[in-house]
């Protein structure tokens, strides 16, 4: 009897089947529908954008689920029996072929309930830098800084180490390097970086989002490192350009020059290679 | 009539403050004072005040634009003890060396033999106190507060004879409903189409009056007055600027006195420089183009901000349209360009 109940698996009619696809697609428009109008509603409200975003994740799974949970009780009406054998043909797909895909999806739980990052993070997973924009089922998705798209499977979070750079807040830490020829002013060079700094557009202070410009010297050159927090992460690269660009106008104002080139002329001395 | 007892209205704790400073410096305990306030908040007015009680003790130094050379500021010459510099957002431009008058001022202040009562714009301390931490320099700060319905009215009645003007109750304000429907028109860009969205809309006229009619008759002048303050946020600027609008001389109604909503749509450029002119009250063009660092860009911001009605131009100078204060400052913050 048990047998039998198990081979009525495979005893779907097209109705059964034409009831399950079109409650798959009905999520899966539910879920564009819904990611849409969150995504709208994010950027309407920025100051709370991330609060909004971090919904999208734990809403794909919560449908999904409740979207195979529907078809499997409602509309399959599998038994306990059944569901067994369901998963004894999942296991034995996952072991043919679709591990990677199952760790993918259990990945993409793992994400979405511990959080090492969230959609709108910077994060480096792996080889990859960029923004968060999406965090699928299979994949998490990443704008880089070129403007790609990368597609980061989400079992990655299982192997390598993640860096968030901004773990949900709106500020991101961002370096500026600048480098000085020996012989310049550094206190002035300090602090014409430090204004750049504390008056660009894109600038965020506050006490504990606080900027730094430190100072090292290098044998032939000085090295000024400004530290500061960028407004909105989006910006990043914008900030940093825009400090580098008023903090170099100013430098030559003030007869503040760049390296010398005596690192190629010390080191090609005598032996002509470079030390 | 009434300008000097206007300028008082509201502030009085504060100017007892000050005055209790004043006495302190002058037994010995020296505390600088700073006086911060959003734009039309009567910072000036205050100052004026101060001036007017201690004229034979202090100094006054107005400054009605960003101040470039140092010496503008110098107080050789002057041998009296308190020195009351209104508008201090205007020693201090947001780029690459523009803190050097700042720095000067910080300097001044530590002479022991010497007050400063000072005057700031709110959102450029908030900055400063952020980036240089100027806070640490004035251990007196007295941050304006909002005026009441009862304070507006007070202040702007002062200007006026008695039952000079009269306060009448809208025709058809009795059939008006407390909620009804109304349409919200939005406007969506892909398709270049506005569609009306059905949405409830209360009447806090109505409202206000069917609730109190159970307790007392609510004056049709406290209505107004309410519906001012509630719209200039207890600023007393915006609500002046909000009444003279709504006057149709020497008669005044509740109709009359509208919210204006502000659809803010700018990106990060126009948004910044809108954050700088309400920073300074008044900025000119060139100083904008300092702070852009583009100069050619300049021209197409400000048209952007004036055709939105944000800004207004006054003697070449740019100024925050003191009816959209509420929305550009919710706006900002939002955007997180202010703090």
């Amino acid at each position: 009897m048990a047998d039998d109940n198990i081979f009525k698996v495979l005893e779907f009619d097209a109705t059964t089947i034409l009831d399950s696809i079109i409650v798959l697609i009905l999520a899966y428009i539910l879920v564009r529908v819904l990611s849409f109008i969150l995504v709208k509603v994010s950027e309407r409200v920025n100051r709370y954008r991330f609060s909004v975003k971090m919904m999208l994740p734990v809403l794909k799974f919560s449908i999904y689920g409740i979207a195979l949970y529907h078809i499997s009780g409602n509309i399959l009406n599998l038994s306990p029996n059944q569901l067994l054998a369901i998963s004894g043909l999942i296991g034995a797909g996952i072991g043919f072929g679709l591990k990677d895909l199952f760790a993918d999806v259990i990945g993409g739980i793992v994400i979405t309930l511990e959080k090492p990052y969230q959609v709108g993070d910077k994060i480096k997973i792996g080889e990859y830098y960029g923004e968060v924009s999406d965090i699928g089922i299979r994949a998490t998705k990443l704008v880089t800084p070129e403007d790609n798209l990368v597609f980061a499977p989400n079992f990655m979070v299982f192997t390598q180490p993640v860096s968030n750079a901004n773990a949900g807040g709106h500020e991101l830490l961002a370096v500026i390097d600048l480098y000085i020829d020996s012989d310049s002013d550094a206190a002035s060079a300090m602090k014409i970086l430090k204004e750049a700094m504390i008056t660009s557009k894109y600038v965020y202070v506050s006490k504990k989002r606080p900027y730094t410009v430190l100072l090292k010297d290098y044998p032939f050159y000085r090295r000024l490192r400004g530290k500061a927090y960028v407004n909105d992460l989006r910006y990043e690269f914008e900030f940093q350009s825009d400090v580098t660009r008023r903090a170099w106008d100013e430098f030559s104002r003030k007869g503040i020059s760049a390296p010398k080139v005596n690192i190629m002329e010390a080191g090609t001395s005598g032996s002509g290679e470079i030390q | 009539m009434g300008d000097e007892k206007t300028e008082l209205i509201g502030f009085r704790e504060e100017i007892a403050n000050v005055q209790a400073a004043i006495a302190d410096f002058e037994s010995g305990k020296k505390l600088n004072i700073a006086i911060i306030a959003e734009p039309f908040a009567g910072r000036t007015a205050i100052a004026n005040e101060i001036e007017k009680i201690n004229a034979q003790k202090v100094t006054r130094l107005n400054l009605l634009c960003p101040v470039k050379n140092r010496e503008e500021i110098a107080l050789q010459g002057q041998s009296k003890r308190i020195v009351i510099i209104d508008n201090c957002h205007f020693l201090y431009m947001r780029k690459v060396g523009g803190f050097e008058i700042i720095e000067e001022l910080l300097k001044l202040i530590e002479n022991p033999d010497t007050m400063f009562i000072t005057t700031w714009n709110l959102y450029s301390w908030k900055y400063l106190d952020e980036v240089i931490k100027i806070g640490k320099f004035f251990p007196v700060q007295i941050n304006l507060p909002k005026l009441t319905a009862d304070q507006i009215k007070e202040s702007i009645l002062s200007g006026y004879d008695k039952n000079e003007i009269k306060f009448l109750q809208d025709v058809g304000f009795e059939n008006e409903k407390i909620i009804d429907f109304a349409k919200y028109q939005v406007m969506i860009k892909p398709l270049n189409k506005t569609i009306n969205i059905p949405y409830l809309k209360i009447s806090y006229d109505r409202l206000k009056v069917r609730l109190s009619r159970k307790k007392k008759v609510v004056a049709i002048e406290d209505l107004i007055f309410e519906k001012i303050k509630h719209i200039s946020n207890g600023n007393p600027g915006v609500a002046g600027v909000i009444w003279q609008k709504s006057l149709e001389y020497p008669v005044i109604k509740p109709g009359n006195v509208k919210e204006l909503s502000f659809n803010i749509d700018l990106d990060y450029d126009e948004s910044f420089i809108l954050g700088i002119i309400l920073s300074m009250d008044s900025i000119g063009k060139r100083e904008l183009a300092e702070i852009e660092g583009f100069e050619y860009q300049i021209d197409e911001i400000i048209f952007r901000l004036l055709k939105q009605g944000l800004i207004v131009m006054e003697d070449n100078n740019c100024r925050i349209n003191p009816e959209a204060l509420g929305s550009i400052v919710e706006f900002l913050k939002r955007s997180r360009l202010v703090w």
